[in-house]
């Protein structure tokens, strides 16, 4: 009766009936209502949010992370590295396919082959994990040993994001790591299609794929030979609903029994009624302001001694304690962000266990603009995105209230994502907003390709715009890549964000929020790398 | 009896100055005359908004996100009363749609006016001197006129950065083509008459001809269409800034007004779409009804 079609006529209806059916016993379908669709249900296709959120339905990877991306075992069950290149993962016995196939190493060789024979594929970065291999080799069915050319400490982590496939869905003869005989593979490599009418989408994941129709539904029920922990539900829906709008009335409705990213100023219409609860989640996106301090004459900053004011530190400094992040996240968030003192929320991997809070400081701000030598400020432009973050351009707005009320004469440009990304990569802002989430879960991630002096051969600095550069810095995160040792690493990321904060040129503001909303019975347990999971749901005890 | 009194009031009316029966013709109709009044008001209203806003809401150090989305009716921190409540950055709405009105007539009359010019020119020589530079014109024109304006006006923004001036510019460069085709059509009628073969027959500089006679009686029409176009040079602007492509963030015209309020209408905040919506309607509703009174007055057909 309350299917999406009839929301607006008949919801008021829905939500008669939910009333009086009140307490009845849940029905063993979940009904996830999601902001944005899948591509497709090949998990190797495009590595987006989304595709990946649903391939950990259906698949599992050797190493999985928690709702906090911690790395979990899950395929393997324990592995180890010898210091240098080579990696060896014991692997969990008796688990089998939903097909039935046990699960061996042959399996996972066949899925790091697949990776590079996979002709649809979207995006290449599933396969730049395996650039790295040297040798993968099956010592026995449940043990495998890999080789990589440079040492990789993070590549658990890599790991944890590629979904092992079954070698049953091709024909095939002995497998091997060996692309030049196609890996002993005889037939045709699956592509996208063979995932998405269900023949190749065979994995170890809680639930396995009954139906896949783009644009309307995706239909999964339980896996009964699943490894861990049964789930509760029999089956579960994933409806793409991207409107805020009509995704909000369909849970009001009671169309939908969890709904992803709801806007947080329409959380007042069920934050009193006891029939719908939300959580809000801290994720791994920072909002961070990216000084151009690499340049004597910067593009958008106009001082009357005709230099670049972002180089000298004090006025980096007095430009963030201008800015009240509390009430930037009251007034605009609505609540639903974290104030960020540092580059990856506390918890993650390599962060400061307790950063220094950015004060709101404007006495002090000036003094320290008048010290620079700047009393009566210098114009400047801040670049902002308006379509890519939460509030992007609202934000940018209110940061330049603030710093306008230090005497910083501030203006906001403000542009669609498509315009905004190729100028800033051409360098021409002198102040620009940076989203960055962190897929692997550690702060290596945004360190090494933001604030590193560009270095190609190494893969670090690429997104380094505002031309910052520290040999201190440099010195600390060139190391930490290729350190094997935990502890030794987190200190190394510890004093190079540090450094980094030391010099302001990049002024942290906030992590945004995910936020998910649901019926009250329902427990969800938000993750921070924003998947939106049927396996994070449970009936309230 | 009645067939010699219409003969008559024909006869009258025809020996009326065209500017009094215009006049007439606007003050016998309520519409007309309401929308008149209505724009007068709001020109003045967007004059004087320096003078009578609370609040300058393109001066950034004189907002405070504090007293944000404020319903109407409510005194914030600054102590102003928002009698038309705030925005997400605690613009006052009163002060907001007053300067986004002096911004949407602002654009609508000078790019109206730079279109104009740059049609009529373009219209008079392709009539005046015909073949080859006739068909290039036109073509031009047909070039221009077979793309929908918005996406050119898109492009051309996307490309050149946003601003005032540079809305004015895509919107001139978007418009031009439709005058030009009208003014053409005009002095091609114009330009068989007598005295345009008497005046070449004398030898008149061609500079002469053009400015002094084809001009002055072709450009009626083309006025006439010109002032049902500046509601449409201000829809156009409304349009691209909602896209958010037209002017600055910071300095927000009544169609970015509107894109800012769009997300918060489902949360209950209307107010900061809703009344710059009223603004807008109000003012490109009246300018539609004026001109096209003034249209019906000299009969003109539309592009």
């Amino acid at each position: 009766m309350c299917t999406p079609m009839n929301v607006p006529t008949v919801a008021f209806a829905c939500l008669l009936s939910i009333g009086l059916s009140g307490g009845s016993a849940w029905s063993q379908t979940l009904r996830i209502a999601l902001s944005a669709e899948p591509t497709a249900v090949d998990p190797h296709y495009h590595n987006v949010t989304p595709n990946n959120a649903l391939a950990t339905h259906l698949f599992s990877s050797l190493v999985e992370q928690d709702e906090k991306q911690r790395l979990q075992p899950a395929l393997a069950k324990t592995w180890e590295n010898d210091g240098r290149n080579r990696w060896t993962f014991k692997l969990r016995q008796g688990v089998s396919f939903s097909n039935g196939a046990p699960f061996t190493a042959d399996d996972v060789i066949f899925t790091f082959c697949r990776l590079q024979r996979n002709e649809t594929k979207v995006t290449a970065s599933f396969g730049r994990v395996t650039a790295n291999f040297a040798s993968v080799t099956a010592v026995d069915d449940h043990t495998l040993a890999i080789e990589t050319l440079q040492p990789e400490p993070l590549l658990p982590n890599y790991l944890s994001d590629i979904a092992i496939l079954s070698a049953s869905i091709v024909p095939h003869g002995k497998i091997t790591y060996d692309l030049g005989r196609e890996c002993g593979v005889t037939g045709p490599w699956p592509v996208v299609g063979n995932f998405n009418d269900g023949t190749a989408a065979v994995g170890t994941g809680p639930y396995k794929l009954k139906s896949y129709v783009h644009g309307s539904a995706i239909d999964l029920e339980r896996n009964p030979t699943y490894w861990g922990e049964a789930e509760p539900w029999a089956a579960v829906q994933l409806l793409p609903v991207t409107s805020t709008g009509p995704r909000f009335a369909g849970l009001l409705a009671g169309d939908y029994d969890v709904i992803e990213n709801p806007a947080a100023r329409d959380l007042g219409r069920i934050r009193n009624d006891k029939r719908f609860s939300y959580i809000v989640t801290p994720s791994a996106r920072a909002i961070i302001l990216q000084l151009d301090v690499g340049r004597e004459k910067s593009p958008a900053v106009k001082a009357a001694d005709g230099r670049n004011p972002l180089q000298d530190v004090r006025v980096r400094k007095a430009l963030s304690l201008a800015i009240d992040r509390d009430t930037i996240i009251k007034r605009l968030m609505d609540g639903s962000a974290e104030a960020a003192y540092q580059f990856m929320p506390v918890g993650m991997f390599g962060t400061l266990p307790n950063p220094a809070k950015l004060t709101y400081d404007p006495a002090a701000s000036r003094k320290l603009l008048a010290e620079a030598g700047y009393p009566n400020g210098f114009q400047i432009t801040v670049a902002t995105t308006n379509n890519r973050y939460v509030n992007d351009s609202q934000i940018v707005q209110a940061v330049a209230q603030y710093w306008a009320q230090i005497g910083v004469k501030t203006e906001v440009d403000a542009m669609p994502s498509t315009i905004y990304f190729p100028r800033r990569a051409k360098r021409e802002f002198s102040v620009a907003l940076a989203g960055f989430g962190s897929t692997s879960g550690e702060t290596s991630q945004f360190l090494r390709v933001w604030a590193a002096t560009p270095d190609e051969a190494l893969a670090i600095g690429s997104a380094n715009y505002g031309g910052y550069s520290s040999e201190v810095f440099d010195r600390l995160i060139r190391e930490a890549i290729v350190t094997f040792d935990d502890d030794k690493r987190s200190q190394l990321l510890q004093k190079a964000t540090v450094t980094l904060l030391d010099d302001m040129a990049f002024v942290p503001l906030h992590f945004e929020s995910s936020i998910w909303a649901f019926k009250a019975d329902l427990a969800v347990t938000g993750r921070t790398d924003q998947f939106t999971q049927a396996m994070s749901v449970k009936p309230k005890k | 009896m009645t067939a010699d009194i219409e003969t008559f009031a024909k006869t009258a009316e025809a020996n009326t100055p065209l500017r009094m029966q215009v006049l007439r013709n606007i003050r016998n109709r309520p519409t007309a005359s309401g929308a008149a009044i209505a724009i007068a008001i709001l020109v003045l209203l967007a004059l004087l908004a320096p003078v009578i806003t609370p609040q300058n809401p393109y001066d950034l150090a004189s907002l405070s996100v504090m007293d944000n989305r404020l319903a109407p009716g409510e005194t914030g921190m600054t102590g102003i009363t928002y009698w038309l409540g705030t925005d997400a950055q605690g613009r006052d709405m009163l002060s907001a749609i007053l300067y986004g009105l002096r911004t949407s007539l602002l654009v609508g009359l000078t790019a109206t006016a730079g279109a104009l010019a740059i049609g009529s020119v373009a219209g008079l020589l392709a009539a005046h001197f015909g073949g080859a530079v006739d068909a290039l014109l036109m073509r031009i024109v047909d070039f221009m006129l077979g793309f929908p304006s918005i996406l050119v006006a898109l492009i051309l923004l996307s490309s050149i950065g946003r601003g005032v001036d540079k809305v004015v510019v895509a919107i001139m460069l978007v418009q031009w083509a439709q005058y030009a085709r009208l003014m053409r059509a005009a002095a091609l009628v114009e330009r068989r008459k007598e005295y345009i073969e008497a005046a070449l027959n004398f030898g008149l500089p061609t500079r002469h001809i053009l400015l002094f006679h084809l001009l002055p009686n072709s450009i009626g029409s083309v006025l006439v269409v010109a002032s049902i176009s500046v509601a449409s040079a201000i829809t156009l602007e409304a349009t691209l800034s909602f896209l958010g492509v037209g002017v600055p963030v910071t300095q927000p015209s009544l169609g970015l007004l509107i894109a800012n309020g769009f997300e918060f209408l489902l949360s209950g905040q209307y107010w900061i779409a809703v009344f710059p919506g009223i603004a807008l309607v109000l003012l490109v509703m009246s300018l539609n009804l004026l001109g096209d009174r003034l249209r019906r007055s000299f009969n003109v057909r539309g592009p």
